[in-house]
């Protein structure tokens, strides 16, 4: 009978872990090794320290010679292949010292999936957000939800895959163990791990379903007009700013298809007062693929 | 007392019915004559209305003259008085019933009234007669008069994003019963579209016919410039025409009055219809390019601005909240936010505008109003004006640009009060005044990530370590191993066939082994006694058979039937022939023959194995 049990379970999850080895193909092996990568970080974290003092001393042609250079080596690093949380940050950082706020959010999510628990990403994030023209289109995930399922937002994708990894050795082991000594509790014991084993697993499958199956964006250029179809000669609909987030629904040639959620007040004109955001509207229309960086 | 409670009812009585005339006699006074149909045959009937709107209180109108037809009766009177929403409507009709005295087009003259000193006339009505029924079926009704359906907008050609009314309209005959409508819009690609009001429901006479009127209107406003087209609409309904049951012979023309109708009863019948207007084209202009003011930002319609602000008297830093509100005809969902003039950058920091829209009139047009809630700070303080406003849209009508300038609104602006220093040690010299609040300086991000020890490639997925790989496959197949280990020690203990089975070939190597022994200690008879007792009660093992059972002919059959090879089986049997024979004989053979018949035991023992495992 336990054989029907470990049998499938055991298929379903190298099904699974299988899915997300496709769903990671573009994650080609690293073609930059870690001592190449920690030279070139070193002395990049080096140029923006530098200009940091230069932005001190107001010389800032020269700060910003060398923001640029700290962000192309940062730049150099990930793009040949070694991906880190602490990188994605620091040149967040870069970007947002240059005033490329848009630039600055994207980078900064890209480090929230690998270092979900920095509380300077965090404070720095919200800084940046705070400082777009667009403070209302928010994407942000209610609190409440992340105290409920504070797992989610606690671990990075790797980190859940070793608990899952982990939860299922442990369940072998007692499956084992329950075939070698008949213990009565045992079951208690395996229907428990099971249980937790099945909502991490599930967990897994919706974090990485949020990370790569939902297309994120944030607006790059200064201003952006979002039209009514995929098309220069459609009508501009609103506009979004720089930083602004948006999701990414379709695409069609140089056109992706987006929404935002927009803050409004609900009401009769005459009866609202400023300031008072009462609901969210939810708009879509069509943007050029070259004002949106895919977080 | 009773007679003063009498007085007041007399007057108020006298008030309702004056005011009530009075309303009356403010409307407008107008004689129409509407027919039936306005085209019969000889054997129909005409039936003729004239109607007197706005009064009950004249003369019958005047019988107007008719060529061609002779007056079978009439006039059958009706008045009606309607109370729509307050107000209150009245008519009264005199109807004729006609009767076609010959083929041809003949125009009803117009019938006069008088009243109150003026006279006045109805339209003249045109009526053919001809020589018999179009249609194939005589009761049916000519549908295509009865029921129609029309599209229409108020302009074939606009520009982008001025407004557009499309209006559908659905006539069908006063008096029918048309249930079950179901309306199909038109497709209007690259346009928006807003539902004006509610659906609207009048009368209106066609070529002398008085038609219902169900009408729907939209706004729209086109997105693009170009050749547009909106598609045709589709209107389905059931049209109920009430006819005689089946008496159509000559002999029934003496049931055929609305006597017997109505004893009778008729029959009611419904006619599926299904009508579709015409498609129109639309030519939409671009916006011209000439006199486009730099801070147009697509209006398009007929727009005022009004600005307030709730506070003029203020310090420095102090937010204050400009409210624009502009109203008009146009897509005011659309409208962008109108521009601030600010002379200096530094002169106010300006936060993103708010925008509320209300739509205040659905009913011609589509009319609203859109409220931008601005928030400026006054950076300072000898500032003494707010910055001015302007609001540019294009005004179809006039063909050109329109901006709108609101002039800045004086304010009086004080110095902000000093803050006091960050104190982090408390002084003993100076008693503390006030309620002192730690204050955020600069708000600025926070230092990069230096720990080069913590730098590792996290882009790598956890499970492409083999050591993960390994962690997944070796549990499992742990669990496997134990679980048919565990099985097969709890078979081997209940289940007797397959515990023989499966150790039939070590209990027949242990009696070859005797088998050996007994070779060494020359006992040549018990010898083979040995190999064949070990061959057969391999076999007795193998098949869960008693031992005693298992004579040569059976285990010949019982492999046979198992397929093993043929070859085997002939030599299972050679060999407990031979050995049998060796074993009663005097002629046991030399030591070489012996040891020859323990190896093809063995072989053979081994043979089978092979096949029945």
């Amino acid at each position: 009978m336990k054989i029907c049990i470990v049998i499938p379970l055991f298929f379903l999850y190298s099904l699974f872990l299988w899915g997300t080895q496709v769903a990671h193909g573009e994650l080609s092996k690293s073609e930059m090794s870690r001592d190449e990568a920690v030279k070139l970080f070193a002395d990049a974290n080096e140029k923006y320290l530098q200009a940091i003092k230069l932005i001190a001393s107001k010389n800032l042609p020269e700060a910003d010679h060398k923001l640029k250079e700290a962000t192309e080596q940062y730049e150099t690093i990930l793009t040949g292949g070694f991906k880190n949380g602490h990188i994605y940050y620091n040149l967040g950082n870069t970007y947002y010292r240059r005033g490329e706020l848009g630039k600055a959010i994207v980078n900064y999510r890209r480090a929230a999936r690998f270092i979900p628990r920095s509380v300077d990403l965090s404070a720095n994030l919200r800084l940046a957000k705070d400082s777009t023209e667009d403070k209302e289109l928010s994407t942000e995930i209610p609190a409440i939800v992340k105290r409920i399922f504070f797992w989610l937002f606690f671990l990075n994708q790797n980190e859940l895959s070793l608990v899952a990894i982990s939860l299922y050795v442990l369940l072998m082991v007692v499956l084992f163990f329950s075939n070698v000594c008949k213990y009565g509790g045992i079951k208690r014991i395996f229907i428990g791990i099971s249980s937790v084993l099945f909502i991490v697993v599930v967990s897994l499958g919706l974090k990485i379903y949020l990370e790569r199956g939902v297309n994120h964006g944030v607006i790059i250029a200064s201003k952006c007009e979002v039209r009514y179809g995929p098309g220069e000669e459609y009508e501009p609909k609103f506009e979004i700013h720089n930083g602004a987030e948006c999701v990414i629904e379709d695409e069609k040639n140089d056109w992706y298809r987006v929404y935002v959620k927009v803050g409004v007040k609900l009401g009769a004109g005459s009866e609202a007062r400023a300031g008072e955001k009462t609901g969210n509207e939810v708009r879509s229309g069509w943007l050029q693929k070259k004002y949106v960086d895919t977080i | 007392m009773r007679r003063y409670k009498f007085y007041c009812c007399i007057l108020i009585s006298v008030v309702i019915v004056f005011g009530y005339v009075g309303k009356l006699c403010a409307q407008d006074i107008r004689l129409t004559a509407t027919v039936d149909q306005n085209i019969l045959t000889l054997g129909d009937q005409l039936r003729l209305t004239l109607t007197i709107h706005g009064t009950q209180d004249t003369a019958p109108p005047s019988f107007p003259v008719i060529e061609g037809f002779t007056l079978l009766y009439g006039p059958s009177i009706s008045a009606q008085t309607r109370n729509v929403n307050g107000v209150v409507s009245v008519s009264k009709g005199y109807t004729y019933v006609l009767q076609p005295a010959a083929k041809g087009k003949f125009t009803i003259g117009p019938s006069t009234v008088e009243f109150e000193g003026k006279m006045y006339s109805s339209q003249p009505v045109t009526v053919e007669v001809v020589d018999k029924s179009r249609s194939s079926d005589p009761q049916a009704p000519d549908l295509e008069k009865l029921v129609f359906v029309e599209l229409s907008v108020d302009k074939n050609e606009a520009y982008v994003n001025e407004q557009i009314i499309l209006s559908f309209k659905f006539y069908f005959q006063k008096g029918l019963p048309v249930s079950d409508i179901n309306y199909s819009e038109p497709t209007t690609k690259s346009f928006m579209e807003e539902k004006l009001g509610d659906q609207r429901q009048y009368e209106e006479i066609r070529e002398g016919v008085l038609y219902n009127v169900l009408e729907l209107r939209t706004a729209l406003f086109p997105m693009m410039s170009g050749e547009l087209a909106i598609s045709s609409a589709k209107l389905k309904c059931n049209l109920i025409v009430s006819q005689r049951r089946g008496r159509n012979t000559s002999s029934d023309s003496y049931f055929s009055d609305a006597f017997f109708d109505d004893f009778f009863g008729r029959e009611q019948k419904r006619y599926p219809i299904e009508r579709a207007t015409n498609a129109i084209a639309l030519s939409i202009k671009p916006l011209p390019e000439e006199g486009k003011p730099k801070d147009f930002k697509g209006a398009v319609g007929s727009f005022d601005m009004e600005v307030s602000t709730k506070t003029q008297r203020l310090k420095v830093g102090d937010p204050i909240t400009l409210s624009m509100s502009v109203y008009g005809e146009g897509n005011i969902q659309t409208i962008q936010e109108p521009a601030l003039v600010i002379n200096k950058e530094d002169d106010f920091k300006v936060y993103p505008a708010e925008s509320t829209t209300q739509i205040t009139n659905r009913e011609e047009l589509l009319r609203g109003r859109k409220v931008f809630s601005k928030v400026i700070e006054p950076l300072k303080p000898d500032l003494k004006f707010t910055p001015a406003i302007v609001f540019s849209f294009f005004d179809p009508r006039a063909g050109q640009y329109k901006t709108i300038t609101k002039e800045p609104i004086p304010i009086t602006i004080e110095a902000g009060e000093q803050e006091l220093p960050i104190q982090l040690t408390l002084s003993h010299d100076k008693p503390a005044l006030a309620k002192r609040q730690v204050q955020l300086l600069m708000e600025d991000i926070l230092p990069p990530m230096t720990n080069l020890a913590s730098l590792r490639n996290q882009g790598n997925p956890v499970y492409r370590n083999p050591f993960v790989m390994g962690c997944l496959l070796i549990p499992a197949v742990a669990v496997i191993a134990s679980f048919m280990l565990t099985r097969h020690k709890e078979r081997l203990t209940s289940d007797v066939g397959y515990a023989r089975t499966r150790r039939a070939h070590a209990v027949a190597k242990k009696r070859l082994n005797g088998a050996l022994s007994v070779l060494h200690q020359h006992r040549q008879g018990e010898f083979y006694s040995c190999l064949s007792k070990a061959i057969s009660d391999y076999l007795a093992d193998k098949f869960n058979i008693p031992p005693a059972s298992a004579t040569e002919d059976k285990v010949i059959v019982l492999l046979q039937q198992r397929g093993v090879k043929d070859d085997i089986v002939e030599e299972v049997s050679r060999s407990l022939t031979d050995f049998d024979r060796r074993r009663f004989s005097k002629d046991s053979g030399t030591w070489d023959e012996m040891e020859h018949s323990l190896k093809r035991a063995e072989e053979l023992i081994t043979k089978m194995e092979r096949q029945l495992s």
